[in-house]
């Protein structure tokens, strides 16, 4: 009887000792695994991807990677996480002092981009790490879901990525039967081209919307096998059937190729077949709500598509 | 071997080069087979409009900037009367980069066009080095003529490399540029080249004579009536120009300069007379070369050709200085 009163007491003392970190939540990511306090308040993000999973759960982040340009933040986002958070600097290299003064709670980061200032940021806060600039869809997605998470979000994941998925399969459902076309996205930044190929996140976007490449796959996933820079024999030589052009600069490079047998004699030059986006949200944006923003630009060109 | 036999043979590699560098790419029906009858007849093929609209106007940058840096190179070299002296290891490279850099990040800096960007980054970075070591009129100091080249070059690098972490477009701009990337080479860009590439022959064969004369020494040239001051300026100038236009046409391509006078007096001797023209061949081979390099490294996609050149030079930069004993 006595005995057991004095376990009982010990649990109840142990209970209330690891309490606090029992709220903790143990994420695994790219670069580690990373205890993140229980729905952290003062989030810092590193890639427009992170902002896009953030808006889909209705949380605010208070710092942001944004290049040093608050527009680059697109309204679909700042409808949601509105305008009360502060520009970190840029993707390619933050700047840790204005990070720490903000006093995060939790940063995420970029795998590729951001691995070898990990451990600096990992001494501001919990830093989770996520493969948005070379990923897929699919990863971006995987990483969304591992964000919602860490922000304590998991239901209102789940709700979102059910109408997700609602909304590309109507999407897809529109689109139709594309498995006869390939397509290519590229960027064109006046200078040169540059070709996604179909392990970057547009191609695999692409291919999920049943298109084809006619780009060999690349074995591994870095970035210049997923940005490919393209001369344009090497483009005469792909010879997509679509073309979707996102231009950084006007009049683009490809402008300037207009008159030239090997750009005229492009398979979707000559059949009319290339479509201009906006280079920011196809080029940079990427997960669950900038997916739905490709989705319906891409039900659109398939309706203009000359056949 | 007699020297006719050494030029035709330089003059043959050359061909050969521009030959392989106009055939290899990434259409397969061009071949070396059919390279020169799509080059001279038009059959409206589409293979006829990558070798003249795509690698031709390439082959001719190569070509040319291979001729300007390796005359630039010689000209530096006989003026300072040091073998280590180029255009890369002087910083007027690296100043020509700056000031398209400078041109790309800030368009309000620009003055005329690129090209002009480039030579007044290249006159002014040559002027610095010159300036640091002792002056066109004073006795330059070897030592600190390559001390101040390297100092003068790194400042401006540092500036290009600053570029490379602002936003991600501007920089993936100066990247391919300072690399040196050739492959969307347009004839526009390459036509302004032959002219700087013909003068840059001729100055430098009028100046052959006085570059013999200089390599006696300031004041036995004086003595036969060359003005090493005189000479010192024009040859500078000469080297600042041509670099500034290959740098504006390609981006900072190094170690030619350096390499090609060196290899060519190996093989023709000290007198400029034959110099200017062989080390005119043998940079547009080397260049020509590491085209054809650049294009099959990492086939179908190419490697930017500054990376190439890089690639060659700087182990032979390394060779030079082990074996120049009287350096300072």
């Amino acid at each position: 009887m006595f005995n057991r009163t004095i376990l009982a007491t010990l649990a109840g003392v142990i209970m209330l000792a690891v309490a606090p970190l029992a709220q903790a939540v143990e994420i695994k990511h790219d670069l580690g695994t990373t205890e993140v306090p229980d729905e952290p308040k003062r989030i810092v993000v590193l890639e427009y991807s992170f902002v896009d999973s953030l808006a889909a759960v209705g949380v605010a982040p208070v710092g942001i990677a944004d290049d040093d340009t608050r527009e680059s933040i697109v309204p679909a986002y700042t409808a949601v996480i509105g305008d009360d958070w502060k520009s970190v600097g840029t993707r390619k290299s933050p700047s840790l002092e204005v990070i720490a003064s903000l006093q995060p709670d939790l940063i995420i980061a970029d795998t590729s981009r951001h691995e070898a200032i990990y451990g600096a940021l990992s001494e501001i806060a919990p830093t989770i790490a996520f493969d948005s600039l070379t990923g897929t869809y699919q990863v971006a997605l995987e990483a969304a879901k591992t964000i919602a998470h860490a922000v304590g979000k998991d239901a209102e994941m789940e709700a979102r990525l059910a109408e997700h998925t609602t909304k590309m399969e109507g999407f897809k459902a529109a689109i139709g039967d594309v498995s006869a076309w390939s397509a290519q996205f590229i960027v064109d930044n006046g200078e040169g081209i540059f070709l996604h190929s179909p392990v970057s996140y547009n191609g695999s976007l692409l291919s999920w919307f049943g298109f084809k490449n006619n780009m060999t796959t690349p074995d591994g996933h870095t970035y210049e096998e997923a940005i490919v820079k393209t001369s344009l024999e090497q483009l005469s030589e792909i010879n997509p059937q679509v073309i979707i052009r996102g231009k950084y600069a006007d009049p683009g490079l490809t402008d300037s190729w207009v008159g030239q047998p090997l750009y005229d004699n492009v398979e979707a030059v000559k059949t009319g077949n290339l479509f201009d986006v906006n280079a920011h949200e196809w080029s940079r944006l990427r997960g669950v709500i900038a997916s739905e923003v490709s989705g319906a630009n891409l039900v659109e060109i398939v309706k203009n598509l000359k056949k | 071997m007699p020297v006719a036999i050494r030029f035709a043979l330089l003059a043959a590699a050359v061909l050969i080069a521009a030959l392989l560098s106009l055939t290899i790419g990434q259409r397969s029906d061009v071949g070396i087979g059919n390279v020169l009858q799509l080059l001279f007849v038009d059959d409206g093929s589409l293979a006829r409009s990558a070798v003249v609209d795509l690698r031709l106007p390439r082959t001719l940058i190569a070509g040319l900037i291979g001729i300007n840096l390796g005359l630039a190179g010689l000209a530096l070299q006989a003026v300072t009367r040091n073998p280590l002296a180029s255009e890369s290891v002087l910083g007027i490279n690296q100043g020509a980069a700056l000031g398209v850099a400078l041109a790309l990040v800030f368009p309000a800096l620009m003055i005329g066009n690129l090209d002009t960007m480039a030579i007044i980054g290249a006159v002014l970075a040559g002027a610095v080095t010159f300036g640091i070591a002792g002056g066109l009129g004073g006795r330059l100091d070897s030592m600190r003529l390559i001390l101040a080249g390297v100092t003068v070059g790194a400042f401006s690098f540092a500036f290009v490399r600053f570029t490379f972490t602002l936003e991600d477009n501007l920089s993936r701009l100066v990247l391919s540029w300072t690399s040196a990337d050739i492959s969307a080479a347009r004839f526009d860009q390459a036509l302004p080249l032959v002219f700087w590439a013909a003068g840059g022959l001729t100055v430098s064969t009028f100046m052959a004579h006085s570059f013999n004369i200089l390599a006696l020494g300031d004041g036995a040239s004086q003595g036969l009536g060359v003005d090493p001051r005189r000479m010192r300026f024009i040859g500078a100038m000469l080297a600042a120009v041509l670099t500034g236009a290959s740098v504006a046409a390609a981006g900072p391509v190094m170690f030619v300069g350096l390499v090609i006078p060196h290899l060519c007096r190996l093989w023709f001797g000290s007198n400029h007379r034959l110099l200017v023209p062989a080390v005119a061949l043998g940079g547009a081979g080397l260049v020509l070369s590491a085209d054809v390099v650049s294009k099959l490294v990492r086939f179908p996609y190419e490697t930017p050709l500054g990376v190439i050149c890089a690639l060659i030079g700087a182990p032979y930069f390394l060779y030079a200085t082990l074996r120049a004993r009287h350096m300072a």
